[in-house]
């Protein structure tokens, strides 16, 4: 008992402490089971750093001032004080996002592999780029992931699609964004164990104590992601985030989608950390009625259970169970409409390594017009023909519905293409595009170790912003006015949107490989066969004509040599 | 035989390449690897005039490796769709052809010759010429500005041909290797001296006029081509590509492969060694053939052909068909039957090992490359064959019992 009020007591001067010192920690839980049977899992961890603000690169020459960070994870910080970073954003993600039966994502990074984005300011001392590579250098040693390969080859600046989410800052030079994925990049315990270390309670407590590394990334789909942005007027806010999707069907062996922390996780949460103001664990509801929940909630608002892990008590296992259901139908796919606006597909046919076709299907599910921005950012393993862009309504060619805003071709060897494009899509209806490119053709050092593999192409972005006929005007009245002349149906659909981005799933590009155990072969017998022509006609040029008598018989004299001089006749 | 004969045929070979052009058989022809390389495909020439019609500036990527000339010919003066363009390209051989006629007909010296038939069918029916000219390759717009050129210069009138030949540079950076033979054909005469060699009987300072202007040309037609991109970033992206070789899309030529299997450290000295190399054929083969600048042209296009870069068929194209001007060399050439049976193996395996190797997946990069090894050489016999029978011409008739060789 004495312990007890001991415990509470450190924790509540903790908390004290930590909120007098200006940083404030909060962590949250959403879990969301999904009509298929799957069930969402976001870890949302964020630590706000009260009154700070990013590093101005212009005073890179000088010392930085002394920072103190009690909760703010000291490594992070440190790497971008060390580069100037106001914005910035790493997923690492294994699996491809399933939109049309997953929904939308909590977190919307959801690009398989590695994505690193950031906005930074622009400064003389130290260039941007070299920064851009620094940071890209620290965050792979912090992470123990090779995101030192987001090169040139893989960097653009889509600044259309990927604005920042908090402020920047007034500096001197402008802010710039760099933009880099790689698709290939896998995600494991390594990279899970330096991101825990950033947590202040790491995974002893408190929600984090949920990630179980053998569980969670045998999940459908697993990425961890790092969020940093500049919050104007409160301070520098790092949010790291955890998503998954489990599959409660696949562990269970009477294929029920019953699901509980102790089933999923192989945990429970036993205590909350101490130094979180906040820490909640929000349970989706499903819609449809039939199934358990338990423990009972502190709060339901809104289809949703709101749990506050309390200190002292027993440990929070909650259980959702659909005790009517005897095993899981999954739901049938014609009846089941996509839980997203738009739809999107990615293909690149053809049977050649030399060219192929690029198509891309968007699906509009609304019965509204969309207007969604289209993003590729290519490397230069896949090269455009801009010029066979075409566009096709179920048949038809409507070139008119691609407005292309953006194109920055690629140069072999360095950089990647840009494509950004505005794509209109009527209600309801199926957009196709098509585009041929070509594959080019690598030298031998630039194929990796597997080069049969082929390559990873990084997915394109989606971002369906502007829903119904209606443009952007700030004006509400005539907004109003619109909006009232739209169908009642349509009215619905227009309300409550808001851009997201969508990703869609990674390619893969195989490039014709020459033959790795031939370059001292083919050196040699290029060059004979070089060495030879070359050796011959200059034999041809440089050597004297003779005449000579081959048969000694031969009575007459050879017909006199008009050629070079010299050339008279010489009997052998 | 007679000249009716000669007004038909031209007209005649003319029309029909007309209406092949006009086939669906081009459209499979387009992105053939054989007939067109990356500095001469129709693809990327549309690429770079739609990307420059729509503000993005072409040589800021590496699709587009055309020259700016071209560039603004075919996006303001001769737009390229699908009905002009087998037009343009069935005019320009039409053109090449004519000057091929008029060359031998100066070279004879005589207005109408009973060969004239044949000569314009050499060129137009040559498989090596006609189909990249259907797979629209401006490898064939080269061919016309290079037979243009050595026309002007046999007819002597120096500054048509000048101009043609610094535009050709223009297009292609290793026809810089014919700059020598035409200037000097400039000064003398076409006729076949091949049988009586002499030394050189005009004065050399005569060129130095005619240097200087084709200078004034070629810079004339670089600043038009800076002005119409804005920059001189075309340089690097035209003429740097034959240098330093960015692409590496497999052609039938020698370079691809070796620079493929190339490690990083040698890259820059190998470019070098094998930029140089064209360069040296230039002065021997116009010393050797100081009596007959023509057909010291005519073996440079022959070495154009085995070294060039980026070469297509057309190249090795052009030089077997301008065997067509030289017949007295015939009876001395060594191995023809050989030379020719090693380009029909060629001619047949390439297509087939480069279908084998990208789109069938059942062969490998070797196989292609073997191919090309043989074509080379087929070129290279061709090479070697007409540089003896035109030494060997000189000697003349040898009665029975004596040979001639080299000591």
């Amino acid at each position: 008992m004495k312990w007890k009020y001991c415990w509470r007591t450190c924790c509540l001067l903790a908390l004290h402490i930590v909120a007098a010192s200006g940083e404030l920690f909060e962590e949250d839980l959403t879990l969301r089971p999904l009509r298929d049977g799957k069930l969402e899992a976001r870890f949302s961890f964020t630590t706000l750093l009260k009154g700070a603000t990013p590093r101005d690169p212009q005073g890179l020459a000088e010392d930085d001032e002394a920072q103190h960070y009690t909760l703010f994870p000291l490594a992070l910080g440190q790497i971008l004080r060390e580069h100037a970073v106001t914005e910035l954003h790493l997923t690492l993600n294994a699996g491809k996002w399933n939109y049309d039966h997953w929904g939308y994502p909590d977190e919307p990074g959801v690009s398989t592999g590695a994505e690193l984005w950031a906005w930074m300011g622009e400064s003389v001392p130290a260039s941007l780029d070299a920064r851009w590579q620094g940071l890209r250098q620290s965050l792979a040693g912090l992470f123990c992931a090779s995101l030192g390969h987001l090169d040139e080859q893989r960097t653009t600046s889509p600044t259309l699609t990927f604005q920042p989410e908090g402020a920047l800052p007034n500096f001197t030079y402008p802010h710039q964004l760099r933009h880099a994925t790689l698709p290939s990049e896998h995600v494991c315990t390594e990279n899970l164990t330096p991101f825990l270390k950033l947590l202040p309670c790491k995974s002893l407590s408190g929600i984090a104590s949920l990630l179980n590394p053998h569980k969670v990334f045998d999940a459908d789909w697993h990425g961890l992601g790092v969020h940093v942005r500049y919050r104007e007027g409160t301070g520098v806010e790092v949010r790291l985030a955890f998503q998954a999707v489990f599959d409660p069907v696949r562990y269970s062996p009477e294929r029920r989608r019953d699901w509980s922390l102790r089933s999923v996780f192989d945990r429970s949460i036993e205590r909350a950390c101490p130094v979180a103001r906040a820490n909640k664990v929000r349970v989706e509801l499903p819609s449809q009625a039939s199934y358990t929940i338990s423990p009972g909630p502190t709060d339901v608002v809104d289809n949703t259970a709101t749990y506050t892990i309390n200190s002292g008590e027993e440990a929070l296992d909650i259980a959702m169970q659909w005790p009517e259901e005897d095993s899981f139908q999954y739901p049938d796919t014609s009846s089941a409409p996509p839980l997203t606006d738009i739809s999107v597909r990615r293909n690149l046919k053809g049977t050649s390594q030399a060219d192929a076709r690029l198509t891309v299907e968007l699906t509009n599910n609304l019965p509204i017009q969309v207007s969604a921005g289209y993003l590729e950012a290519m490397p230069w393993h896949l090269q455009f023909y801009l010029h066979t862009l075409k566009a096709q309504l179920d048949g038809a060619s409507r070139d008119d519905l691609v407005d292309i805003l953006a194109y920055t071709p690629p140069v072999p060897h360095s950089r990647p293409a840009l494509l950004q494009a505005v794509l209109t899509l009527p209600p309801h209806a199926t957009l196709q595009l098509t585009m041929d490119v070509s594959k080019p053709f690598l030298r031998y050092t630039e194929h990796p170790p597997d080069a049969q593999r082929g390559w990873d192409l990084p997915p394109a972005v989606v971002v369906p912003f502007a829903f119904g006929e209606l443009s952007a005007s700030n004006d509400t009245s005539a907004e109003e006015s619109q909006l009232g002349s739209l169908r009642v149906q349509e009215r619905a659909a227009v309300q409550g949107r808001r851009p997201r981005r969508m990703y869609t799933p990674v390619l893969l590009v195989d490039l014709a490989t020459p033959d790795f155990s031939m370059p001292y072969n083919v050196i040699i017998m290029s060059c004979t066969l070089i060495a030879l022509i070359f050796g011959s006609i200059f034999n041809l040029l440089t050597r004297r004509f003779v005449v000579v008598q081959v048969d000694p018989q031969s009575p007459q004299e050879p017909v006199p040599a008009q050629a070079d001089a010299d050339a008279g006749d010489k009997a052998r | 035989m007679d000249s009716a004969d000669t007004d038909f045929a031209f007209p005649a070979l003319v029309a029909a390449r007309l209406l092949l052009a006009f086939a669906p058989l081009p459209e499979a022809l387009k992105y053939d690897q054989q007939l067109s390389s990356p500095l001469t495909s129709y693809s990327r020439l549309r690429e770079g005039i739609y990307l420059f019609e729509h503000g993005v500036d072409p040589y800021s990527g590496g699709a587009f490796r055309h020259s700016p000339l071209l560039l603004s010919l075919f996006s303001t003066v001769l737009p390229l769709t699908r009905y002009t363009s087998p037009i343009i390209w069935t005019a320009a051989d039409a053109t090449a052809a004519w000057a091929l006629l008029q060359i031998w007909r100066l070279r004879t010296g005589a207005k109408k010759t009973s060969r004239d038939s044949q000569i314009a069918a050499l060129y137009l029916l040559n498989p090596y010429l006609f189909l990249p000219s259907l797979a629209l390759s401006t490898s064939s717009l080269e061919n016309m500005l290079c037979l243009l050129a050595l026309m002007f210069a046999c007819r002597g009138r120096a500054s048509a041909s000048l101009f043609s030949l610094a535009s050709l540079l223009q297009l292609s950076l290793p026809s810089i290797l014919l700059l020598a033979p035409v200037l000097l054909l400039n000064i003398t005469r076409p006729v076949s001296r091949l049988a009586l060699p002499r030394p050189l009987d005009a004065s050399l300072t005569r060129t130095i006029p005619l240097l200087a202007e084709f200078f004034g040309y070629t810079a004339l037609l670089s600043v038009a081509s800076t002005l119409v991109c804005g920059n001189p970033l075309w340089v690097q992206k035209t003429w740097g590509a034959s240098l330093t070789l960015p692409d590496l899309t497999p052609n039938p030529g020698l370079w691809w492969y070796f620079f493929t299997e190339m490690f990083d450290h040698f890259r820059p000295f190998f470019l070098m060694v094998f930029s140089v190399h064209l360069l040296i054929y230039v002065a021997p083969l116009c010393i050797k053939f100081q009596h007959d600048f023509l057909y010291a042209a005519f073996l440079l296009v022959g070495v154009l052909a085995v070294f060039k870069p980026y070469p297509t068929l057309s190249d090795p194209g052009l030089f077997l068909s301008m065997f067509a001007i030289f017949p007295e060399i015939y009876p001395y050439l060594r191995h023809p039957i050989v030379t020719a049976l090693i380009h029909l193996h060629a001619s047949l395996l390439l297509p087939l090992f480069n279908s084998l190797w990208l789109r069938q997946g059942t062969g490998n990069a070797n196989f292609f490359y073997a191919s090309t090894l043989v074509f080379g050489m087929g070129n290279g016999a061709a090479l070697m064959d007409a540089i003896w029978a035109g030494l060997r011409i000189a000697i003349g008739e040898l009665s029975e019992g004596y040979e001639v060789a080299q000591e």
